[in-house]
């Protein structure tokens, strides 16, 4: 369980998160969904405590940093290390030991090749296989799907339902919706840095009839396409 | 330089001096100095055909500008060690640096081709694996020299392999990480310095392995000098990776270079610099790792 209390946070003047309160349980995925600047990434990273904030965040472990797998919108590689060696790192990182990582290797990565030069959607797969392999008890995934093709959509859909499955809590972003509604117990719709909307699934499609017309209205008459 | 108060001036004027002396230093110590020297200087030159920067010069420059752009940087950066090279009268090396210099300036290395070279630190990501993969060249060079060393009797020369090994391991300390690697340790940041110096002992032991083993069994009367050599490069090895996370996730700055620079000098102050550098390392890291 993660437990955000009175969360706020500024960049300079600028207020990006205002009074956040929420609960992640065990075994729930959430969703995280609204425009770009929203405080998505903020938020997430206030979790991880890579950002100082205002307010609290408390977990049933004792140092929540330590069991968080998180994916980065735009995962960070260095430019001399084989995709083997990022997630030989990761495994370093959080002391698991595994002796053949070639046979975790579900998305079918060219392990041994620069990561570097990995597309965007390896380079998504490859940061996604590294931090399930670390055995984590929390997952923040911020726009898992993008850049990713059909099939690993699929996969990755897959994982997270099992995820939840073993009781795991994952918090995702993603502007894709389906794959939210596809996976999701709540979807919390987030604008100017607050929760505006809480959607349990019963009402998802509803919610995605709403954001559809939120998104197109007036908007598109603006350009005035001829 | 600013933020502690000095003119930046200063910082070129040290640049000058610093580079003054290590040449001075480097000739005086062997007498295979101008073919380093040469090397050295176009290892730097070779940066300049980085493909992606020479893709986008030719973007905005017309052909002829391009070219005529990329001979005179090439010349540039090799002006100091030519002005060195003229001053030692190494004629031929300094005619070949020209050549090349020019040479070089029609083509561009792609820095991120795709043959993935192998290492053996595979097992401990990440400095040693990305480092080995940019310096590899240097190694058979190092090796070569040590090879020398014992051909002409020369112990000296031994010595400065060895320095050059902890040199190029030096190196691999010196830009900071993301924050990522860092933060997904489950270490607290005492831990996470002893992890990192443990791996830069056991590493930087085995590259120097090749050169210590010679050198021992062809120079038994200097192993004690060997050991001095051995544990000073341990030392730096240990000031560079707290200097590194004493201005993290900052890139280590002018002040540390400083007093890294001011250690070299006079080895005895480590014992106040390496203190100094593990608390502010600690302070540094508990923003990150929070576990203290």
């Amino acid at each position: 369980m993660i437990k955000i209390e009175n969360l706020s946070k500024h960049y300079g003047n600028k207020q990006v998160l205002k009074d956040i309160n929420i609960s992640f349980e065990k075994g729930n995925v959430y969703g995280i969904v609204g425009e770009n600047g929203s405080g998505k990434t903020t938020l997430f990273r206030c979790i991880a405590e890579l950002e100082n904030y205002k307010g609290e965040i408390t977990s049933d472990v004792e140092q929540l940093k330590n069991h968080l797998g998180l994916l980065f919108t735009d995962p960070f590689f260095f430019t001399r290390i084989t995709g083997k060696e990022y997630i030989q790192l990761l495994l370093n990182a959080r002391k698991v030991k595994i002796s053949n990582i070639e046979t975790k290797n579900i998305f079918d990565l060219p392990l041994n090749q620069y990561a570097s030069t990995y597309s965007t959607g390896m380079k998504k797969k490859l940061a996604l296989t590294a931090i399930l392999l670390q055995e984590n008890n929390f997952f923040i995934l911020d726009e898992p799907f993008n850049g990713v093709d059909i099939h690993s959509n699929i996969i990755i859909t897959e994982i997270i339902k099992k995820l939840k499955e073993l009781g795991k809590t994952i918090i995702i972003s993603s502007h894709i919706f389906s794959t939210l509604a596809e996976t999701c117990d709540e979807i919390h719709l987030l604008k100017n840095g607050e929760f505006i909307k809480k959607v349990v699934e019963q009402d998802f499609n509803k919610l995605e009839n709403e954001m559809k017309e939120f998104s197109t209205e007036n908007v598109i008459a603006k350009l005035e396409l001829k | 330089m600013d933020e502690i108060g000095f003119s930046p001036f200063l910082a070129y004027a040290l640049v000058i001096i610093g580079f003054y002396v290590i040449s001075i230093y480097l000739f005086s110590k062997t007498e295979f100095a101008e073919y380093l020297y040469g090397l050295i200087s176009l290892s730097f030159i070779s940066k300049l055909s980085d493909k992606r920067r020479n893709d986008f010069l030719k973007t905005i420059f017309s052909v002829k500008g391009y070219k005529k752009l990329r001979t005179i940087e090439n010349l540039i950066l090799a002006l100091p060690f030519l002005i060195f090279l003229l001053y030692n009268q190494s004629f031929l090396v300094s005619m070949i640096l020209t050549f090349l210099s020019i040479l070089m300036s029609l083509f561009n290395f792609n820095n991120n081709f795709n043959y993935t070279i192998p290492t053996p630190f595979s097992h401990k990501p990440f400095e040693f694996p990305t480092g080995f993969r940019k310096t590899f060249y240097i190694f058979p060079c190092a090796y070569f020299l040590t090879y020398q060393s014992i051909h002409v009797e020369n112990f000296n020369l031994g010595a400065f392999s060895i320095l050059l090994i902890a040199g190029v391991v030096l190196s691999y300390y010196s830009k900071p990480e993301n924050e990522f690697f860092v933060w997904s340790f489950s270490l607290s940041p005492k831990a996470f310095l002893m992890n990192k110096i443990k791996i830069g002992f056991l590493y930087f032991t085995l590259l120097n392995l090749p050169v210590l083993i010679s050198l021992i069994i062809f120079f038994p009367n200097e192993t004690a000098t060997l050991i001095v050599f051995l544990l000073l490069s341990y030392f730096y090895i240990i000031t560079i990776i707290l200097a590194k996370y004493s201005a993290y996730p900052n890139e280590i700055n002018l002040p540390e270079i400083l007093i890294i620079g001011i250690s070299l000098m006079f080895p005895p102050i480590l014992l106040v610099i390496i203190p100094y550098f593990y608390t502010k390392s600690i302070k540094h890291l508990n923003l990150v790792l929070e576990n203290d």
